[in-house]
């Protein structure tokens, strides 16, 4: 069957955000870039379930700048097939991000989409169930394992509280948590043959999407530094500020 | 002077630092009275605790008066028992010099006490946007005194250098008591005799490093990591060649496989890749163009044409970047608990490969039974060679045998005109075997040196040499 994972190029993890002085987003000059890392689980699903014999075509998808291309390059060498790259300079919403990839899936049509939980720039956790909605597909959230069983799949879900597992037909939209898998390395010899692998090029027009943005962001803000702490002498002294500067007693 | 009692010299120093502390509590003197090594015994007088350069000259002049050794201690994470007090010392601990004084954004200089924390010197840099590139596992602990006295290095020196390429200039407290002021952070000076190198290095043996104007550098740019499996160890220096024609790394390390498996018992850590290889390198490199991916990818497609190279991989983010790294940093802790002999020992770079099977040969011969780890700066010529303990045998009958390893491992690094200690340091442990190092001659001016700066011997005594 095939699978079509989406990817999403987005700030590296371990980049300390700065905010536009201005207010108006966050700051991208020269900043360093990575693979989503709940992206990087949904191809790490996806392989595993090529390696099983379960999947026998990856398609990997990302909506984004020209640059994008480079987490498609990698996910190519972690083992998907081909890769589609929708171009755009533009601001990607999530339900614009959910139609361009609902274009993709009618064009495609794959037997599971995985997708990220959510992308750790914006935070929405909502392509995975637009997307869902708009192709009419069943879907399974925030899974931690993933089990195809002929033309269904069951899905464990985390959920607050515990877990609970649910049976899909497919085909089926699936995002991924984070103790799905552990994503492997990019081997070098596999990077090199990524280069050779087919990646085409389309615009959100030729998808005949529009991106016109529907929610407008008003302010971009740092969170709050945190304060330093203080040491108390005795018990006494910290009832007492408990009491009378923090006033929580 | 007449014979004091422990009780009035401690109550006398007590009067001589007034605004420091002096600890005598049991459980201070075990704490401060010794580093990571488990050798000696700790038996400090007393700890005392000075806040300022005029302190540390006031203790010197008082344990100079009454013929008192003193041992400093930083972050005691030496591993050659350079900070053991062992003989009734009165420890110099630098824990409440912890200040940055002063930072200079033109000449990129900041100015630190000696007990300021290495990584607390990298944060205060990187807040500035610059960078402190001495780097090393214990850099969470050890203090910036320590590292200069024993010229610490780690695993940044192919591209940065050691500690000592990072002083513009050093506030020290001789043995004699004087405060001097060398180089005054200047970039050329060219007055003479560089006392801040004969201190640097000194391991406290001259005097007290109390304050260091250290240099900074421009962060680097996104850093790539890649790890490689190696098909022999002699194909370290074939791959290293083959990468730095086309790139200025900026580390080169290598571990072997038995290294990496007990680093994967140890913690949980996925493998670079599933190809198993007897070594495996870690490169890591400044991006700072698509060009240079390309440029490692080329050395990488050569090095696996040539057979030098079986499998690898390369970080495509800092997440994957620094989990790679663990394959490496890790090694040490995850074989701690196997009472590791340990040796770090260098030689010029090129010569490694055969030093290495020459030691290996030796004690696997001698002791077919004792599991050999190797790892280190290979980049550098820098290896730490480690013997674990086989479970079955006894801790005596194990060290009495590496005791014989020493001197077979020493001779080596004598005939490849190497060193015996790289960047740990001489203190006590490595104390006997200078002479594999230095000859007769070296050493006869190192104490005329000593005899200068400390002529009553009281400074770290018992470390680096016998006076």
């Amino acid at each position: 069957m095939k699978v079509l994972v989406a990817v999403k190029r987005v700030i590296d993890y371990n980049v300390k955000v700065r905010v536009k002085p201005d207010n108006t987003g966050v700051d991208l000059a020269n900043v360093k870039m990575a693979m989503n890392p709940f992206c990087e689980i949904a191809v790490e699903e996806a392989v595993r379930l090529k390696e099983k014999g379960v999947a026998t075509e990856i398609v990997v998808v990302s909506i984004g700048p020209k640059a994008a291309q480079e987490q498609i390059r990698t996910a190519l060498a972690l083992g998907a097939d081909r890769g589609i790259h929708i171009e755009t300079d533009e601001e990607v919403q999530s339900l614009q991000a959910a139609k361009l990839l609902k274009a993709v899936v009618d064009k495609e049509e794959p037997k599971l989409v995985i997708l990220g939980k959510q992308s750790i720039d914006t935070d929405n956790n909502q392509t995975g169930q637009m997307l869902a909605a708009l192709a009419g597909m069943p879907q399974g959230t925030f899974a931690s394992e993933v089990v195809v069983d002929g033309d269904k799949v069951n899905v464990t879900r985390e959920v607050d509280g515990g877990l609970v597992t649910v049976q899909l037909n497919l085909p089926a939209v699936v995002t991924t948590d984070l103790r799905l898998n552990e994503p492997r390395y990019a081997s070098l010899p596999n990077i090199m043959k990524a280069k050779k692998k087919p990646l085409d090029t389309q615009s959100p027009a030729d998808l005949g999407v529009d991106l016109t943005p529907r929610l407008t962001t008003l302010k971009v803000e740092a969170p709050q530094t945190r304060k330093a702490g203080i040491k108390v002498g005795s018990v006494e002294e910290l009832v007492d500020k408990l009491k009378n500067e923090a006033k929580v007693i | 002077m007449t014979a004091k009692t422990p009780e009035e010299i401690i109550q006398a120093l007590r009067e001589r630092v007034p605004s420091g502390k002096v600890l005598t509590d049991p459980d201070d003197l075990q704490t401060y009275g010794k580093d990571w090594t488990k050798v000696y015994e700790p038996n400090p007088l007393a700890i005392v605790l000075p806040k300022t350069t005029e302190e540390v000259q006031a203790i010197v002049l008082f344990a100079n008066e009454h013929g008192i050794g003193l041992v400093p201690s930083g972050g005691r994470t030496g591993l050659s028992a350079g900070a053991v007090a062992a003989n009734g010392e009165i420890v110099v601990a630098f824990d409440a010099m912890n200040k940055v004084l002063d930072f200079n954004a033109n000449d990129r200089t900041v100015v630190c006490q000696a007990g300021v924390v290495t990584q607390q010197l990298q944060q205060f840099a990187e807040e500035q946007g610059l960078f402190y590139p001495v780097d090393f596992a214990s850099s969470g602990s050890s203090q910036l005194g320590g590292n200069l006295s024993t010229n610490a290095g780690g695993i940044k020196v192919i591209r940065y250098g050691m500690s000592r390429d990072w002083v513009a200039g050093l506030t020290v407290v001789t043995g004699k008591g004087d405060i001097l002021e060398l180089n005054k952070d200047l970039e050329k000076n060219n007055s003479g005799y560089d006392l801040r190198h004969l201190f640097i290095g000194a391991e406290g043996t001259l005097g007290f490093i109390t304050e260091a104007t250290m240099k900074l550098t421009r962060q680097p740019m996104d850093l790539r990591v890649l790890v490689l499996g190696l098909a022999d160890i002699t194909n370290t220096m074939d791959v290293l060649k083959a990468f730095q024609e086309k790139l200025d790394l900026t580390a080169y390390e290598f571990f072997s496989h038995q290294a990496m498996n007990h680093v994967r018992a140890h913690s949980d850590i996925q493998p670079p890749f599933d190809t198993e290889a007897p070594f495996y390198a870690l490169l890591e490199f400044e991006a700072l163009s698509e060009q240079q991916v390309d440029d490692a990818m080329a050395a990488f497609e050569l090095c696996v044409e040539e057979g030098w190279v079986l499998d690898g991989v390369i970080s495509q983010s800092e997440t994957q970047a620094k989990n790679l790294w663990q394959l490496r940093e890790r090694v040490s802790e995850s074989i701690a608990p196997r009472t590791p002999y340990k040796n770090d020992i260098s030689v010029v770079v090129s010569k490694v490969p055969g030093f290495l099977k020459e030691i290996d040969a030796v004690v696997s011969e001698h002791y077919p039974d004792f599991e050999i780890i190797w790892f280190g700066h290979i980049g550098d010529g820098n290896v730490h060679l480690n013997i674990l303990k086989p479970e079955d045998m006894d801790k005596e009958d194990f060290f009495r045998k590496c005791e014989k390893v020493n001197k077979w491992v020493f001779e080596i690094v004598e005939r490849h005109r190497g060193s015996i200690s790289a960047e740990h340091g001489v203190g006590m442990i490595k104390k006997p075997y200078l002479g594999y190092t230095r000859s007769e001659a070296e050493i006869g001016y190192l104490k005329a040196i000593k005899q200068v700066f400390d002529p009553n011997g009281i400074m770290n005594p018992g470390k680096l040499l016998d006076v």
